[in-house]
């Protein structure tokens, strides 16, 4: 890895459920030499782009099951863009139709991974996008 | 790379005009720079050592699980109450394999966010040798000169990091939870020598009053007893909200006597002498290997040493005594272009 390791807040947003999924790839990344910030359940758009800006984070990824998506995904986006940190990943995972998958690509979110996604693609795409903003 | 960030090797001067008009990214970004370019501490420390106040750093360490962030969270929020202004750095181990790390204390510091007066951190050990970030005093002398004056330095208190907290903090707490009774034969010596306070947490749980009794006996057989106080060892539960309050104002009759007796000056001095030490240590290893090419040559002598099963010293005398003359020669070059 290089000097720089990346710095990724991995949350839970709204009050759904477990956060197993989000554990585990919170735990791949680790693995993949990333620095993970770990929100937890229970977090709003609020303490999650508070947590992104204190952390001077690179990247946001969020798990959501509830099929609230759209509503985090967006608040967060606008969040992110108000408070400087228009420049950094915005990524997630959850059960996420693509006729939503499509809006999202609208809002600038490029993609998501869905249940069915191998861990190893959230590396490669956080990596491939890291390697991209540092040439 | 992220050249919004720094321009070549130094920083952009809007990034400095951000940080004093209180931009929150700003404070970040710095505290990411002294993080991964090392190369820009000095101009850093440069611009910030006059804005710094006086903070007071309270190193907050303990086994894993005890309690530590669960612990700084409310007592941050007392601080808070009382009007402070208060940074949070939560140091989590890195990985020496991966280099990777997962940086989980602010799960438990949730009842602090939203309030403007709180910035938290977390921080990778990075390759502080197992210990703490070596970019953690300059974090905490970046929140000083944000406006923090009270700076919680949470740390895992296993191995190197309980020790280097000691350096770092102007007080120290050690938390423990009932049923660590062994764990604190296993603690390092000095971190029981030094710990300004002691804090049980999880009282709630059985076992409390068995390790009250053994801390205490500790400090009856120590030496310690005989030069300094016992330091005060208090029981709370953080998740019941207990005790806490009383662990507050008993840390605030620390600072004060911190101050009063003059030996908050002196852990500032302390910490001034150990940066220009460090660096000076730094400088000289830098110049030395650039002007010979003692690198190779000690790779080259420790193969040698291996295969001969010989003492190193004479090698060791022998390039340590180039330093003088590297040091003359450099003199000599210096004052020839005069
Ligand atoms: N029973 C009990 N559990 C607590 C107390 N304080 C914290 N915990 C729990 O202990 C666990 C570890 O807490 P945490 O603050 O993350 O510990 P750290 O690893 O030392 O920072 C969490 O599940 C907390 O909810 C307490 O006073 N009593
Ligand atoms: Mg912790």
């Amino acid at each position: 890895m290089s000097v720089e390791p990346m710095k990724v807040i991995i949350a839970k947003p709204g009050l759904d459920g477990h956060d197993r999924g989000a554990k585990v790839v919170a735990r791949a990344l680790v693995e993949a030499g990333m620095e993970v910030v770990y929100l937890g359940l229970r977090q709003t758009p609020e303490s999650i782009v508070n947590a992104a800006l204190e952390e001077d984070a690179d990247v946001i990824g969020l798990s959501i099951l509830s099929g609230a998506h759209m509503t985090h995904f967006r608040r967060v986006k606008e969040l992110m863009d108000k408070n400087g940190l228009g420049d950094r990943l915005l990524t997630g995972g959850g059960i996420i139709p693509t006729k939503d998958q499509e809006k999202l690509k609208e809002l600038g979110i490029e993609k998501v991974f869905g249940p069915g996604d191998d861990i190893q693609a959230i590396v490669d795409y956080i990596r491939t996008w890291h390697r991209s903003r540092s040439t | 790379m992220n050249s919004d960030r720094r321009t070549g090797h130094s920083l952009k001067p809007e990034l400095w005009d951000q940080f004093f008009k209180g931009s929150r990214l700003a404070c970040a970004r710095l505290i990411t720079l002294v993080e991964n370019f090392p190369e820009l501490v000095p101009e850093i420390r440069d611009k910030l050592f006059s804005h710094r106040r006086s903070a007071i750093r309270i190193g907050v360490t303990g086994p894993p699980g005890v309690g530590k962030s669960t612990v700084t969270a409310a007592l941050a929020r007392r601080a808070l109450k009382k009007g402070h202004s208060v940074g949070v750095i939560a140091v989590d181990p890195s990985s020496p394999f991966t280099g990777g790390a997962f940086l989980g204390d602010r799960v438990r510091m949730q009842s602090l966010i939203g309030d403007p007066h709180i910035f938290i951190r977390s921080l990778a050990s990075r390759d502080g040798h197992g210990g703490l970030s070596p970019s953690t005093p300059y974090a905490a002398d970046i929140f000083d000169a944000f406006g923090m004056d009270r700076i919680y330095i949470e740390t895992v208190g296993v191995g190197q990091a309980e020790l280097d907290v000691l350096t770092c903090a102007d007080l120290v707490i050690l938390v423990l939870q009932p049923g660590t009774g062994d764990v604190i034969q296993a603690l390092k010596a000095g971190i029981i020598e030094a710990a300004d306070m002691f804090l049980i947490n999880k009282s709630d749980l059985p076992g409390t009053e068995s390790l009250l009794d053994s801390l205490r006996f500790i400090f009856e057989i120590s030496a310690r007893q005989k030069t300094i106080p016992r330091p005060p060892i208090l029981a709370a539960s953080a998740l019941h909200n207990k005790g806490l309050d009383e662990a507050s104002a008993e840390m605030e009759r620390l600072i004060h006597g911190l101050i009063q007796s003059g030996r908050f000056q002196k852990k500032k001095r302390l910490r001034l002498e150990g940066e220009i030490k460090a660096s000076i240590l730094q400088n000289l290893w830098e110049q030395f290997s650039t002007l010979t090419n003692a690198p190779e040559e000690i790779q080259a002598a420790a193969d040698d040493l291996l295969k001969s099963g010989q003492s190193p010293y004479p090698f060791i005398r022998k390039i340590s005594s180039r330093i003088k003359m590297e040091t003359v020669n450099e003199k000599t070059c210096c004052e020839n272009r005069r």
